[in-house]
């Protein structure tokens, strides 16, 4: 135990969970936390499964460590984590609906002007998204707002660049026509 | 007057890339649940050995600057406190003018966890355990220069150690 002066890269804190350190492991959660966090919650559309599926990755990547063959990469094979986890347990389009309830609910009890056009925008979007075939969702979030190269979600996905490069132009175009007819409602 | 497709799109763009809250007992809930299914290491010891056998002493603090932003040089320390029978744990420090509201720590079942940010310097700090007992890190260096009669620790961010 103790305190150490601790370097900030991913490779070392790998090395150091390797060796047995349970603060290094928290460093990494705490890193990517949030970026892969606002992932899962756009990707699940539901917060406490997004979490859920956010624990259950760090758990997982801690579990297979020794698989991460490359840790100075620690954060894209974080990620090929989750977009594993999501897949094998599948979308959850029930739960997706019952935010859309509570959405609903807020709107109704937002107060006027600005905050309710926040709380439709916001509402606008997730029906966008949630309406996305997921590995359309999948490309588009990696690429637009997870800011990840194509080759680098290709990695992760399994799929071809050219196959990702169409999936995010359907979503863009998609989201587009979904947020123009949300208009019209 | 529609706006033109990509306008559109980059603001949904922007919507998204907006940060999203995460429970801050996340963190504590993913240590605790690692801590209680420890791999083992090539020598077939559990690597959490050390970390079990401090629990049978009631707590544990595991403190350590987490990771270094490079637009301020301030490091991020993640201090994680094993307490099981606690009500409620704060780390109290000198960057925080020992002030236990300042930053109250989370739970997920006994494991109290909270990052602080902190610049390059020497920082005393302990934990309140239920707003009476104070704790200090039985790990880390203990400062000599506590004024308060109370043990507290060190933590050196920034620098060649602690």
């Amino acid at each position: 135990m103790g305190i150490e002066r601790v370097e900030s890269s991913d490779a070392e804190l790998v090395r150091r969970v390797r060796a047995g350190d349970i603060g290094a492991y928290g460093a990494l959660v705490s890193r990517y936390r949030d970026r892969l966090g606002r992932y899962a919650v756009h990707m699940i559309g539901d917060h406490e499964d997004a979490e859920e599926a956010l624990q259950d990755s760090f758990v997982r990547a801690y579990r297979s460590l020794a698989r991460c063959y490359d840790p100075a990469r620690f954060g894209a094979w974080l990620y090929g984590i989750m977009v594993n986890r999501y897949r094998t347990t599948g979308a959850r389009a029930a739960r997706r609906h019952r935010i859309f309830v509570r959405d609903a609910d807020a709107l109704n009890g937002a107060a006027h002007g600005d905050q309710a056009d926040r709380v439709e925008w916001t509402d606008a979007i997730e029906r966008a998204l949630a309406r996305l075939a997921p590995e359309y969702r999948e490309a588009f979030l990696l690429k637009h707002v997870e800011d990840l190269e194509y080759e680098a979600i290709a990695e992760l996905t399994g799929a071809g660049v050219s196959a990702l490069k169409m999936r995010v132009k359907r979503a863009r175009e998609q989201l587009q026509l979904y947020l123009r007819e949300a208009e019209h409602v | 007057m529609f706006e033109r497709p990509d306008d559109v799109v980059a603001r949904v763009i922007q919507h998204l890339r907006r940060p999203v809250a995460i429970d801050p007992g996340l963190d504590a809930r993913v240590l605790r649940e690692i801590a209680q299914a420890p791999p083992t290491n090539r020598r077939g010891w559990p690597l959490w050995s050390a970390l079990a056998a401090a629990a049978v002493l009631g707590a544990i603090l595991i403190a350590r600057p987490w990771s270094r932003d490079e637009t301020n040089r301030s490091d991020l320390l993640q201090f994680v406190f094993v307490a099981p029978q606690a009500a409620s744990v704060s780390l109290v420090g000198d960057f925080n003018d020992w002030d236990p509201a300042r930053s109250p720590m989370q739970t997920a079942q006994g494991v109290w966890a909270t990052a602080v940010r902190l610049a390059p310097g020497r920082y005393r700090y302990a934990f309140l355990v239920n707003g009476v007992d104070w704790r200090a890190d039985p790990g880390a260096p203990t400062a000599r220069d506590d004024e308060f009669g109370t043990a507290s620790s060190v933590v050196t961010v920034g620098g060649r150690g602690s």
